[in-house]
C-alpha cells in the first residue's frame, strides 16, 4: 500500500510545484498580453483587440525611453561596484580572520533587515541635511548601498564551497599568486560573481520605494510606471516589461552557461564525481543562503 | 585551524557598543537642528527676465499624459530650443515634497517651467519660490487667454502664472451600473456600497463632499473641513469607500471595480474612448474648477525659452492639438473653431468647452482657512483618512 | 584560518601586510555601508527628535521624545496591521515555497535551472508592473470573481481587489522568490546519501523527512522567512495597488508623512520605531531558530 500512496503523493508533489510556477508566471503571462492591446483612449486597462503595434514601436515614447534608459544605466553602474565591492567584503570574511569581524558581518546584516521605506527615508533625511541635489547620484550611491549586502551574501555562500587545494595546486605548481588568481581563482568565483550581479542589478532595476526617496527629477523605469499607473500605463511599457523579462531569460541562460564550465573545471578533481551535487546554484539568488 | 584573535569577550563586546552608543548620543548633542529649513514669507519676488534670444535648453516638469506626442518636437523643430520634458508631477503635495528643499536653496532642479494647481503655484508663490512674469515676454500668451481665467483670485493679474488646461472636478460614473448618481450625496448611498471612491487631492474631494452638506467651500470655516473629513473617515471606515485614488479611478471604473467615483473631467472623455457608459456627470450641487499652472520657479536658469514655450503652447493652432489630445478646458481663445473645422469631437464637448450655465454652481478650488498651521491640522486629519 | 601560516612566520613585513589583507578588501565596501547606511540612520534618529514644521521656519533639535509615542499611539493599529499581513504572507510562501523548492532540489532533474528561472525571471520584470497584473486579474469583473461566484467561493457582491486577502496575496507573490531561493540552496546543498541512509535507519520516508531534511534545510526556512517578513512588513505598494480603505499598511503612513505632509520628525520616528520593533522580532525569531542563516555562522564553524 506504502508504494502506491507514494506514488501518489509524489506526483502530488509534482503537481503542487507546477501550480506554484504557473502562479509565478501567471502576472508575466498578463503582461505579455496586455502588450498586444489595442485601446482606443490612452488608458490599456481592458482588452479591446489585437495589434503589434506598441512591440514595432516599443521604443516610441521619449519619457518612457528615457526613464528605461535611465534604469539601465542606473542598474549597471551600481551592479558594478555594488559587485566589486561586496566580492572583496566575501573574500575578506571567508578567507581571513580578523578583529572586528563580527561586527563587520552585523553591518552587512543589517541593512537587509531594514525595511525600504526606512532606508529611502533615512538617506533622504541625510540628503537634505547636507543639501546634496537629489538625481542620478544620490540613486547611485542608494543603489550600490543596498546591493551590497546582497552580493556578499551570495558570493559569501559560493566561496565557502570553495576548494582551495585547487589554489594550492596551482601555487604548487610555480603559478605566481597574480597567474593563481587569474587562471584558477577567478573562473571558479565567476558564476557566482555572475549570480550575485545578477541580483544586484534585478535589484536595482526593480526598487521604486527607495527610489522614490531619493531620485529628485530623475525618473526611473519603476518611477515612471508608478506616475503612469495614475493616468493609464501606455501600452509601450508592457512591451518593454516583456522585453526585460525576455533578456533576463537569455542572460540567465548564459549564466547557467558559465556555471557548467566552472563546474567542469572543479570536475578535475576525480573523487568529486560522485558527489551528488556540483556547486551552488546557478542562480544569482540564494540570497539568504549565507549559511553554507 | 582557527585563531581566537578575531574574537572579542562578551564583556568587551558590550562595553564598545555602550561607548558607540555613547559617542552617538553625544553627536546627537552636540549637533543642533538638521539643517532643514523652513520658510517664512518672503516679499522682494523677483522678475524672470527674458534675456536675449531665446535659444538653448528648457526643462519642463509636467503631469503624465498631459501633452500630446508631436507637440515637444514640433516647438523644438521651429525654435531650435531643445527641450527636456519630463513627466513627474503626480500629485501637488508629493511634488512640492520633492522640489521644496530645492527651491528653498534658490534652486529648482534645472526646471525651467513647472506646471501646478492653482493653490499649489499660490502657496510656492508666497514662500517665494516662484518668479514673476516678465509681461512684456509672455505678452503673446496673455492676449490669447481666455477671459474666465484671467483674474482668478489668487492671482488677479497673471502675474507668475499661467493655466497649462483647466478642468472640472465631478462625478465620474458609469451610468450603466450606476443610472441614478447625480449628487455628491448619492457616494454615500449604501446601495453603492464598496463601489465609489474619491480623490487623495484633498482640496477635491472635501470641498466636494462640504458643499452636498450645503455648506459654500469658499467660506467655509476649519470646522466645516473637519466635519467633512470625518464624514469621509466613516464613510472609509464602513467600506461604503473602496479606496482613494489619485488618476488610477480611470482603471477602477474601467475594470467595474467601482461605479461612481469624484474625479477630473478630462480622464472621463478618454474612458469613453473604450466604454461608452462612462460619463462625467455634473454634480447638483456643482464642481469644483481648477487650473493647472505653468510658473516659472527661482533659478530657473533659461527664462526666455520658457516663455518661448508658454507662447508656443498659447497660439490656438498649437493649443488645439493638445487640447484634442488631453479633453480638458482650453485656457485659449480661438481654439474651439481650428477644432470645429478640423471636425473634432472636442469643439461639441460641454467638458472642453463648458458653457457659462454648466459650470454654474461650481467653486474654485482652494485651501482650508486660517493659515499655516491650521491648514496643516486639516491636512493631517485627510492623510489620516486616506491611509487609514 | 587555512592559510598555509608557517610559510610566513620567518618574514614579519610580509605577516603584517597578511593581516592587513582583510581590511583592505573590506574597507571600500565597509565605509560605504557606514557613509550610506550607519550616518543616514543617525540622521534619521536625530530628526525624530526635532520638532517644527517646514511651513513655519524649519525644524529644530528639541529631544522631542513625544514623536515617538505619537507614533506608537496614533499608529498602533496600522503597525498592528503590517505586522499581521507581513507574517500571513510569509507564512503562505513558505507553504508555496519549501514544496517547490523540495521538488526542483530533488526532482529538478536537467530541468532544475530551467525551473530555477521560472522562480527568478517574474523578478525582473518590474515589481509595480506584476503588481497593476495582479489588479487586472483581480479586479471584480475578472474571470477569477467571477468563476468563484459561481463556484460560490465567493458571495454574488463578494470581490478579492481592495480587501486583506488581496494585499496579503500580492505581498506573498512579490516576496515568493526570496522564499524559493534560500530553501532551495538549502535543501540542494544536503547530501542524498544523509536522507537515504535514514530511510534505511526509519523506514519511512516521512519520518526521514522530519527528522533529518527539514532539520537540515532549516537555515534556508529561516533565512526565507526572514528576507520575506523583513520588506513585506515595511511595504506599501501592494496595499496602495491592492488594498482599500482598511488596507493601508505602516508604510503607507511614513511615505505620506514624509512626501505629503512633510513631517519629518514624526516620519523619521516612525522609520525607527518600525525598524526597532523589526529588529527585536529578527532576533527574538533568531535566537529560536538560530543565527546561521543570516550571519553566516556556520560557515565559521565548518572550518
Amino acid at each position: 500500500m506504502s508504494r502506491a500512496w507514494r506514488a501518489v503523493r509524489e506526483r502530488a508533489l509534482n503537481v503542487y510545484a507546477a501550480l506554484a510556477i504557473a502562479y509565478l508566471l501567471l502576472p508575466i503571462a498578463v503582461i505579455a498580453v496586455f502588450s498586444f492591446n489595442d485601446p482606443e483612449g490612452k488608458f490599456n486597462f481592458t482588452w479591446q483587440g489585437f495589434t503589434l503595434e506598441h512591440w514595432t514601436n516599443a521604443f516610441s515614447l521619449p519619457p518612457l525611453n528615457d526613464a528605461f534608459f535611465l534604469s539601465l544605466e542606473l542598474a549597471a553602474a551600481s551592479t558594478l561596484v555594488a559587485t566589486i565591492l561586496g566580492t572583496l567584503i566575501a573574500m575578506a570574511l571567508v578567507r581571513y580572520q580578523f578583529f572586528g569581524r563580527r561586527p563587520a558581518n552585523f553591518l552587512i546584516v543589517v541593512p537587509m533587515a531594514t525595511p525600504e521605506v526606512v532606508i529611502g527615508a533615512a538617506l533622504l533625511s541625510m540628503f537634505l541635511i547636507y543639501g546634496l541635489e537629489l538625481g542620478f547620484a544620490t540613486l547611485f550611491i542608494a543603489h550600490v548601498m543596498f546591493s551590497i549586502s546582497f552580493v556578499v551574501v551570495v558570493v559569501r555562500s559560493r566561496l565557502i564551497g570553495f576548494d582551495r587545494a585547487l589554489e594550492e595546486a596551482a601555487r604548487d605548481l610555480g603559478a605566481t599568486p597574480l597567474t593563481t588568481f587569474r587562471t584558477v581563482t577567478l573562473p571558479l568565483l565567476t558564476p557566482a560573481v555572475l549570480g550575485a550581479s545578477l541580483l544586484a542589478f534585478a535589484l536595482s532595476i526593480d526598487d521604486f520605494v527607495i527610489s522614490n526617496f531619493n531620485a529628485g527629477e530623475s525618473v526611473t523605469f519603476p518611477l515612471f510606471i508608478y506616475g503612469a499607473a495614475q493616468r493609464g500605463i501606455p501600452v509601450e511599457a508592457y512591451s518593454i516589461a516583456t522585453i526585460l523579462f525576455l533578456v533576463t531569460v537569455v542572460a540567465m541562460a548564459f549564466t547557467v552557461w558559465q556555471q557548467r564550465r566552472a563546474q567542469q573545471m572543479a570536475s578535475i578533481r576525480p573523487e568529486q564525481e560522485d558527489e551528488p551535487y556540483a556547486g551552488t546554484p546557478a542562480m544569482p539568488p540564494a540570497p539568504g543562503a549565507a549559511g553554507g | 585551524m582557527r585563531t581566537d584573535e578575531g574574537r572579542i569577550g562578551p564583556a568587551r563586546r558590550i562595553a564598545l557598543a555602550l561607548i558607540a552608543l555613547g559617542v552617538a548620543l553625544g553627536m546627537v548633542a552636540c549637533g543642533g537642528d538638521s539643517g532643514i529649513e523652513g520658510s517664512e514669507a518672503e516679499s522682494d519676488v523677483e522678475t524672470a527676465e527674458a534675456q536675449g534670444e531665446a535659444s538653448g535648453d528648457l526643462f519642463v516638469s509636467n503631469w503624465p499624459f498631459y501633452i500630446d506626442r508631436k507637440t515637444v518636437p514640433a516647438f523644438e523643430k521651429k525654435t531650435g530650443i531643445s527641450v527636456k520634458y519630463v513627466e513627474d508631477v503626480n500629485d501637488n503635495t508629493a511634488f512640492f515634497g520633492k522640489v521644496q528643499p530645492l527651491l528653498e536653496r534658490g534652486e529648482a532642479g534645472g526646471r525651467d517651467i513647472m506646471v501646478v494647481t492653482d493653490w499649489m503655484a499660490k502657496k510656492m508663490y508666497d514662500l517665494g519660490y516662484l518668479q514673476n512674469f516678465d509681461k512684456e515676454a509672455v505678452g503673446p500668451a496673455l492676449d490669447n487667454l481666455i477671459p474666465a481665467l484671467q483674474s482668478p483670485s489668487f492671482d488677479p493679474e497673471r502675474n507668475y502664472s499661467l493655466p497649462w488646461q483647466s478642468g472640472m472636478t465631478g462625478l465620474v460614473v458609469n451610468t450603466a451600473m450606476a443610472p441614478d448618481v447625480t449628487s455628491i450625496n448619492d457616494l454615500f448611498d449604501p446601495k453603492y456600497k464598496g463601489k465609489v471612491e474619491m480623490l487623495t487631492e484633498m482640496r477635491d474631494t472635501v470641498p466636494l463632499v462640504m458643499k452636498a452638506s450645503g455648506v459654500n467651500p469658499e467660506d467655509a470655516t476649519e470646522e466645516d473641513w473637519m466635519a467633512a473629513i470625518d464624514k469621509i473617515e466613516q464613510a472609509a471606515a464602513s467600506g461604503q469607500i473602496r479606496r482613494f485614488t489619485g488618476n488610477d479611478y480611470t482603471r477602477d471604473l474601467a475594470n467595474g471595480d467601482a461605479v461612481a467615483v469624484i474625479g477630473w473631467s478630462g480622464d472621463a472623455v478618454q474612458l469613453q474612448a473604450d466604454n461608452p457608459d462612462i460619463e462625467f456627470v455634473m454634480p447638483d450641487e456643482g464642481c469644483m474648477l481648477w487650473s493647472d499652472n505653468m510658473v516659472i520657479p527661482v533659478g530657473a536658469p533659461n527664462p526666455a525659452a520658457a516663455y518661448e514655450w508658454m507662447n508656443y503652447a498659447y497660439e490656438p493652432a498649437n493649443q488645439a492639438q493638445i487640447t484634442n489630445y488631453n479633453y480638458y478646458v482650453s485656457p485659449v481663445s480661438g481654439v474651439k473653431e481650428i477644432l470645429e473645422k478640423q471636425g473634432s469631437d472636442a469643439a461639441k464637448s460641454d467638458l472642453v468647452f463648458p458653457p457659462e450655465e454648466y459650470t454654474a454652481d461650481c467653486s474654485t478650488v482652494d485651501t482650508p482657512p486660517g493659515g499655516p498651521e491650521a491648514e496643516q491640522r486639516v491636512e493631517r486629519a485627510f492623510q489620516s483618512v486616506i491611509t487609514g | 584560518m587555512t592559510s598555509p601560516k608557517g610559510r610566513d612566520r620567518s618574514a614579519p613585513r610580509g605577516a603584517l601586510r597578511r593581516r592587513a589583507i582583510p581590511y583592505f578588501l573590506l574597507g571600500p565596501g565597509l565605509i560605504w555601508l557606514l557613509l550610506f547606511f550607519v550616518v543616514p540612520l543617525y540622521f534619521m534618529g536625530r530628526l525624530s527628535l526635532e520638532s517644527g514644521s517646514l511651513e513655519t521656519g524649519g525644524f529644530e533639535f528639541t529631544w522631542e521624545w513625544s514623536n515617538y509615542g505619537h507614533a506608537l499611539g496614533d499608529y498602533q493599529d496600522r503597525f498592528v496591521r503590517s505586522f499581521f499581513f507581513a507574517g500571513s504572507a510569509t507564512v503562505i510562501a513558505l507553504l508555496i515555497a519549501y514544496p517547490l523548492a523540495y521538488a526542483i532540489a530533488f526532482r529538478g532533474g536537467r530541468w532544475k535551472n530551467a525551473l530555477l528561472f521560472a522562480v527568478v525571471a517574474p523578478f525582473f520584470t518590474t515589481y509595480l508592473i506584476r503588481t497593476l497584473a495582479w489588479q487586472t486579474i483581480l479586479s471584480d469583473d475578472s474571470p477569477v470573481v467571477s468563476t468563484m461566484q459561481t463556484l460560490g467561493l465567493l458571495g454574488d457582491g463578494g470581490r478579492l481587489l481592495a480587501t486583506d486577502g488581496a494585499v496579503i496575496a500580492g505581498l506573498t507573490y512579490n516576496f515568493l522568490p526570496f522564499m524559493v531561493l534560500p530553501i532551495y540552496a538549502s535543501l540542494e546543498r544536503i547530501d542524498v546519501r544523509l536522507i537515504e541512509a535514514a530511510r534505511d535507519l526509519y523506514s519511512s520516508a516521512r519520518t526521514a523527512f522530519w527528522r533529518v531534511t527539514l532539520p537540515l534545510s532549516a537555515p534556508g526556512v529561516v533565512a526565507g522567512t526572514l528576507l520575506t517578513f523583513i520588506p513585506a512588513s515595511g511595504d506599501y505598494i501592494n496595499a496602495e495597488f491592492l488594498g482599500g480603505t482598511n488596507q493601508a499598511m505602516i508604510g503607507n503612513v511614513i511615505q505620506s508623512l514624509y512626501l505629503n505632509l512633510r513631517d519629518f520628525p514624526s516620519a523619521a520616528a516612525l522609520s525607527f520605531t518600525l525598524m526597532a520593533v523589526i529588529l527585536i522580532a529578527v532576533f527574538i525569531y533568531i535566537r529560536f531558530a538560530g543565527s546561521e542563516a543570516l550571519m553566516g555562522e556556520e560557515a565559521e564553524k565548518a572550518k
